[in-house]
């Protein structure tokens, strides 16, 4: 058992026994060379509560190459409640220190590290040592900073949080990400002579497939949030819009405001807090009220554990396509409706 | 839309915080409901976890296998120190390590043993199914219905996934809807004219279980005479069948004999069959199949070893099993794993037999050096060991993250069941990309039940056209009324006015039946059979067409039955084919998808080939007769309980009514 740990940094192009037998099925869905630039990205994870474990969980399971979980916040009975990875008798620990044990044994091939610093507190260039960062829990204003920072040096970003039954995630790959889609591939018809309509028709061969290059770019987060709405494109597209993007901003508002997301424990309080926000934010953006009904309140406290789930499992996987270059990416944000049970991507920001 | 917080509605701010979106009842039902979890693999694992932190706390949950390594990439509650133990055992251990408060049983045991019966099933108020197989998911959907307990079904398969409610009399049931068939070749595509390389890759299963395993008269290798292309008019074709039939295949021995007598030597077998040189050379005899088509070209054993080699390079920097090798290279891999499989066949004694295992390497050596043998005669291009596992396998490539989506939404699902808010629940397909409605998760609206079900309708009938002169008893219990119609046990008796019995489920009681035609019991066309399975509480009434029209190798047709379908894809969502279902075939199950096109996606049976350490019961395809295991005498306890295992099926087309 001598490999694991002690390969050698950089471009290694041999996959061992080990890593070909424990991931086969994987390797069998996205190929040998999406496995091998996973296994050369370090990512940062910002934020271990119940979506963190989640795509924690993921991307270990993926085999990327180190994974960094920084959280400063400690342990509570009802964040240990939230997730798997934490031990019962971890309260009063640092969240991200108590979920290390079980977060390394889901793959002990990948490095797997703890920061307990405040996100807030770090430098840029802390930033630029990871392939991509995970940002969940975090202030807007953070995440503008950390995007704007990062998409430059082809860091890809991504944003994920859960409220209630809601969930979302916004990825910013930058200007210009390359990725390969696979394809099957066109053959010519053979010559028969009474091929009739048929022969017109390209044959597609289901066996024989090919690698298709493409290019894709992504806006910032900040442009993303500050759509101008009160120009008629905008308006006309509004019908189509879904609702959480306004669910979103008020969300980002009120953890502005108040420094945390809205509490079971504060429930009348805050969603009386929630609907203020949501007139003012509305009418900043010119827009009315009713594209938010008031139900909303009742529907985004606290992290919902399949909610978690589903969110994780969507962005975890975002954050393997753009790691491993292969497939084509959701183009920039992903809601989620747990009461609905629906799930759409969509694109805000210039086009 | 309910609002789920009302005047009644209390704050929960100790335990239950994260259940602050649920009414105080439904928080309370959840800590007292009891819940079924069938299968603890991909979706299972996930499920678990999503269950306890959710607040369910009595949980059982039943999976017959145990942990093989390349489930370590999905199914998380596993570690590798677990590999070879019994899945829902770890998984109750790794979930009780961050929640020790629930209670949770777990079963080593098959869902198909009678000792889960509907007694058993009242006990939940829920059952939710994580399975990867056709024949669990039909028992498991009549046991619900017959116990009228609320069955959430799921299936995922590389980045596709399904989640859906089943309840009785509300919703279609699992069987309402006919599912296409796993995907067959016929006989003589395998034996004389085969053009693709899945059928050299079945058709090398096939030897495999010839030469070293169970003889099955469906699945032959040597040249079919009968084939109807061969001769100029149906009169010679007949006279050739019977020829064929009356002599064994024409007065040759039976493969394995022949085998045996020359001492399994690899190049004697390389020389005929087998292969590759003498039985090809009789096809070419058979000069009307290849006017069109381009000939075999046989391969002799002196001559390729006598030909330059055309080694490979160190493999660079793909996977070992990746790499292609050369005539000469799969020449040898022919040979030594002919060998090793001798020893074997030796080491197991007097009148051992093997069973084919993708993960016994010899095996799977063999099946790669054959395959590729044959491609290479038949002008196509060869496969890596790599491509031919998978083919061979049925290996559904599978992830953690499509399985997380999927187990979340159950979760979703299994909270709206409880509040018995049936007419909120939704079917949900997980796509790979957005439709055009920017959808990537896409709820529909569930089906009422159909009423000609022949699962769930108050009198469910069916029916079979066969040639009751030529279907013999025990056809028509392992290939229709088990395999077909997914009976367990059947019991089946004449509406004669005497009420015959043809079939008991009670072990020996009609044995002597078995061999006999369906004619000798007086049967004939418009026959009518009650067929019960009573663990299953189930009746189903078959008519009987006579017909002496069906097509070559089909023994029955259910009539009404949607054809088989292989969907063209139009927009594929990957250019692979997904292999699934078929869990013990050697026929594959290659299907293609249909696109999404706007909200179809397949549920998807992901069956593959079990391991070694896992498999007992012998290979099984839904074109050969079925081997009945009794689960009592499987003695070793850690290896794979299963009673009769059926073959899986293909995807299946459903389309979003959002």
């Amino acid at each position: 058992l001598a490999l694991a740990l002690s390969r050698p940094r950089g471009e290694d192009n041999i996959i061992s026994e080990e890593e070909a037998a424990q991931y086969d099925r994987q390797i069998r869905l996205w190929g040998l060379d999406a496995q091998k630039r996973l296994r050369g990205s370090r990512v940062l994870l910002v934020g271990l509560r119940g979506l963190g474990a989640e795509v924690a969980k993921n991307l270990i399971l993926a085999g990327v190459k180190g994974l960094t979980l920084l959280d400063h916040e400690q342990v509570t009975e009802e964040s240990r409640r939230a997730q798997f990875l934490i031990p019962v008798d971890a309260d009063g620990q640092n969240q991200a220190q108590a979920s290390l044990e079980r977060a390394q044994l889901l793959n002990p091939m990948v490095e797997v590290k703890v920061d307990t610093d405040a996100v807030e507190s770090k430098l840029d260039d802390f930033f630029f040592r990871f392939d991509a960062v995970c940002l969940t829990r975090c202030s807007k204003d953070l995440m503008v900073r950390v995007d704007q920072l990062c998409a430059s040096r082809n860091i890809k970003v991504f944003c994920g949080d859960v409220y209630g039954y809601h969930g979302y995630m916004f990825s910013d790959l930058g200007q210009e990400h390359h990725y390969v889609e696979e394809k099957p591939k066109v053959v010519k018809g053979s010559n028969e002579a009474n091929d009739g309509p048929e022969a017109k028709k390209r044959k597609v061969d289901p066996n024989e497939t090919t690698m298709v290059k493409k290019t894709i770019s992504f806006c910032s987060l900040k442009e993303a949030l500050e759509v101008d709405w009160t120009n008629e494109k905008a308006k006309s597209s509004l019908k189509r819009t879904p609702a959480d993007y306004f669910l979103l901003q008020v969300l980002l508002k009120f953890r502005t405001d108040k420094g945390r997301d809205p509490q079971p424990d504060s429930f009348a309080e805050d969603s009386q807090l929630l609907l203020q926000i949501r007139d003012d934010v509305l009418e900043t953006m010119g827009l009315s009220s009713e594209l938010l009904p008031n139900t909303f309140v009742s529907y985004c406290f606290s992290e919902m554990a399949p909610v978690c789930a589903v969110v994780g499992g969507v962005l975890g996987q975002e954050i393997v396509k753009a790691l491993s270059q292969r497939d084509a990416p959701h183009r920039n944000f992903f809601f989620f409706d747990g009461l609905k049970g629906s799930g759409v991507v969509d694109y805000f920001g210039s086009k | 839309m309910r609002c789920y917080l009302d005047e009644s509605y209390t704050i929960f701010s100790t335990i239950y915080a994260n259940l602050i979106g649920l009414r105080k009842e439904l928080a309370d039902s959840l800590s007292s409901c009891r819940v079924l979890v069938v299968g603890a693999g991909g979706i299972g694992c996930e499920l678990l976890k999503n269950l306890v932190l959710t607040g369910f706390k009595n949980i059982e949950v039943i999976d017959l296998d145990t942990i093989d390594v390349s489930n370590l990439n999905r199914q998380f509650l596993f570690q590798k120190k677990h590999v070879g133990k019994s899945k829902a055992q770890v998984a109750k251990e790794s979930v009780l390590r961050f929640c020790p408060s629930a209670n949770i049983t777990a079963y080593h045991d098959s869902i198909m043993n009678p000792d889960y019966n509907v007694e058993f099933f009242r006990n939940f108020q829920l059952v939710m199914n994580a399975l990867d197989n056709r024949a669990a998911r039909n028992h498991v959907n009549r046991m619900c219905l017959a116990a009228d307990i609320p069955l959430i079904e799921s299936g995922t398969a590389g980045y596709l996934g399904q989640v859906t409610v089943i309840k009785k009399g509300q919703t279609e049931c699992y069987e309402c809807q006919p599912k296409p068939t796993q995907k067959t070749f016929p006989g003589c595509t395998i034996r004389n004219t085969p053009s693709e390389p899945i059928h050299c890759i079945v058709w090398a299963k096939y030897l495999f279980n010839q030469l070293f395993g169970e003889e099955d008269a469906d699945q032959e290798v040597s040249p079919d005479t009968a084939d109807p292309e061969v001769a100029w008019n149906p009169a010679d074709a007949a006279a050739r069948a019977t020829a064929s039939n009356k002599d064994g295949d024409i007065k040759r021995v039976s493969t394995k004999e022949w085998a045996r007598s020359t001492g399994y030597d690899p190049v004697k077998l390389f020389n005929k069959v087998q292969l590759f040189k003498d039985d090809i050379m009789y096809l070419l005899t058979m000069d009307k199949l290849w006017k069109k088509r381009k000939a075999p070209l046989p391969l002799d054993w002196t001559e390729i070893h006598q030909l330059e080699s055309s080694q490979e390079e160190a493999f660079g920097t793909g996977l070992k099993d990746q790499q292609v090798l050369g005539v000469q290279g799969y020449a040898q891999l022919f040979h030594r794993s002919v060998e090793t499989l001798r020893s074997q066949l030796i080491e197991k004694g007097e009148g051992a037999e093997l069973v084919w295992d993708k993960d016994d390497p010899p095996a799977m050596d063999f099946v790669t050096a054959a395959a590729n043998l044959r491609m290479n005669v038949f002008s196509m291009n060869m496969k890596s060991r790599f491509d031919v596992k998978s083919m061979a396998g049925n290996i559904i490539p599978a992830i953690a993250t499509t399985n997380a989506v999927i187990a979340g939404l159950i979760v979703l699902e299994a909270l709206k069941t409880l509040n018995s808010d049936f007419d909120q629940c939704r079917t949900i397909f997980l796509n790979k990309q957005p439709n055009p409605r920017k959808k990537l998760l896409v709820p529909c609206a569930l089906d009422p039940p159909n009423p000609n079900c022949y699962v769930c309708a108050s009198k469910p009938e069916v029916t079979v056209k066969l040639n009751v002169h030529k279907t013999i008893v025990q056809a028509l219990q392992d290939k229709i009324l088990k395999e077909k119609f997914g009976m367990v046990a059947p019991d089946v008796q004449i509406e004669d006015g005497k009420g015959t019995i043809l079939i008991s489920s009670e072990e020996g009681e009609t044995e002597a039946n078995n061999n006999k035609f369906l004619s000798d019991f007086g049967i004939r066309n418009g026959s009518r059979l009650q067929a019960d399975d009573f663990l299953q509480d189930y009746t189903l009434l078959v008519n009987l067409i006579h017909s002496e029209e069906l097509e070559k190798d089909v023994e029955f047709e259910v009539v009404g039955d949607a054809p088989d379908k292989a969907p063209a894809p139009s927009v594929p969502e990957e250019g692979k084919n997904i292999a699934n279902g078929n869990k013990d075939s050697a026929q594959p199950s290659t299907s293609s998808k249909a696109a999404a096109e706007d909200d179809d996606v397949l549920i998807v049976d992901s069956d593959e080939e079990p391991s070694s350490s896992t498999m007992e019961a012998s290979p099984e395809s839904s074109n050969r007769k079925r081997k009945h295991h009794d689960a009592d005498t499987d003695a070793t306890a850690s290896k794979r309980k299963r009673l009769d295992q059926q073959p899986a099926d293909d995807d299946e087309d459903i389309i979003a009514l959002d």
